[in-house]
């Protein structure tokens, strides 16, 4: 059961990362090939690519949270059912059901999936900011 | 309750009733289906945002079906936990004029006593008018 614990730690400490935007930590996180899939175009991202674009939103959003998390391990990965809020600059809160699959190596995340519906994006992003309309 | 009833399925029985539950669905298996599923089982779409039932779902099965010539259940990746399972699969349809249309979605499951007690499900709405071959502002010439 040791490997669940130290799966379910690194899950916590993925997603913890991003809420208090520790970047080192978040970093830490990933395996050097890491490569994490999106549903809304069927693409790979780069490690490298992931980690700019989540560097960027721990500098523009104000908060975010994924909360009801919902974990389960198995081997070599495990998945987290979650919905994360974020809130904008303009004080709008965003929300989206997410579900995250992630493949592990060496106590490191070296592949993750990623489910949502981009069909609720406007819920997501609220509205666009006034110079945008 | 009975020994029985506190039975932690293996791996290889989740992987099966997983496959079953699927192969069900692609062939049209409606009393397998009804097999499967646990008579309290919650189904819940993330595109919809609210949870149904088994008797829903059966009921509105064959009408799912409308315009479609086939669907199939493809690249599965299946992962087992102690009480459920994790898939990740492409649905592939063909339409009843020829269209074909792929949809990337992941499943997680928990199970019970060889049953599936709910399903939650992760869609890309978004992507629901290319899969079915909805008429785009592009295609609506008829030149198709």
């Amino acid at each position: 059961m040791k490997r669940d614990s130290q799966t379910l730690e690194l899950c916590d400490t993925f997603f913890d990362s991003i809420e208090r935007c520790d970047y080192e930590a978040l970093e830490r996180c990933y395996a050097r090939e890491a490569m994490i899939w999106h549903s809304h175009d069927n693409l790979f991202q780069s490690r490298e690519d992931n980690l700019a674009m989540l560097k960027q939103g721990m500098a523009t959003q104000q908060k975010v949270r994924y909360k009801d998390r919902r974990i389960r391990t198995f081997e070599g990965g495990f998945v987290q059912q979650h919905t994360i809020y974020v809130t904008r600059e303009n004080g709008f809160v965003g929300k989206m059901d997410v579900c995250f699959v992630a493949y592990t190596r060496n106590g490191k995340i070296s592949r993750a999936y990623e489910y949502f519906d981009t069909g609720q994006i406007a819920e997501f992003l609220g509205p666009p900011p006034d110079g945008d309309r | 309750m009975t020994t029985t009833e506190l039975r932690t399925m293996t791996d290889g029985e989740i992987r099966e009733l997983c496959n079953r539950f699927f192969d069900a669905y692609q062939d049209k298996r409606v009393d397998i289906l009804d097999e499967v599923l646990a008579d309290d089982c919650i189904i819940w779409h993330n595109v919809f945002g609210r949870e149904t039932t088994k008797a829903d779902n059966l009921s509105k099965y064959h009408d799912s079906y409308d315009g479609q010539r086939r669907r199939t259940y493809d690249d599965r990746t299946i992962n087992t936990f102690d009480d459920g399972f994790v898939i990740q699969y492409s649905l592939n349809g063909v339409m009843t004029n020829g269209h074909r249309g792929s949809l990337w979605i992941c499943i997680v499951a928990r199970v019970r006593d060889g049953r599936i007690t709910r399903i939650d499900e992760y869609m890309d709405s978004s992507k629901f008018a290319a899969w079915a071959g909805a008429p785009t502002a592009a295609t609506s010439g008829g030149q198709r």
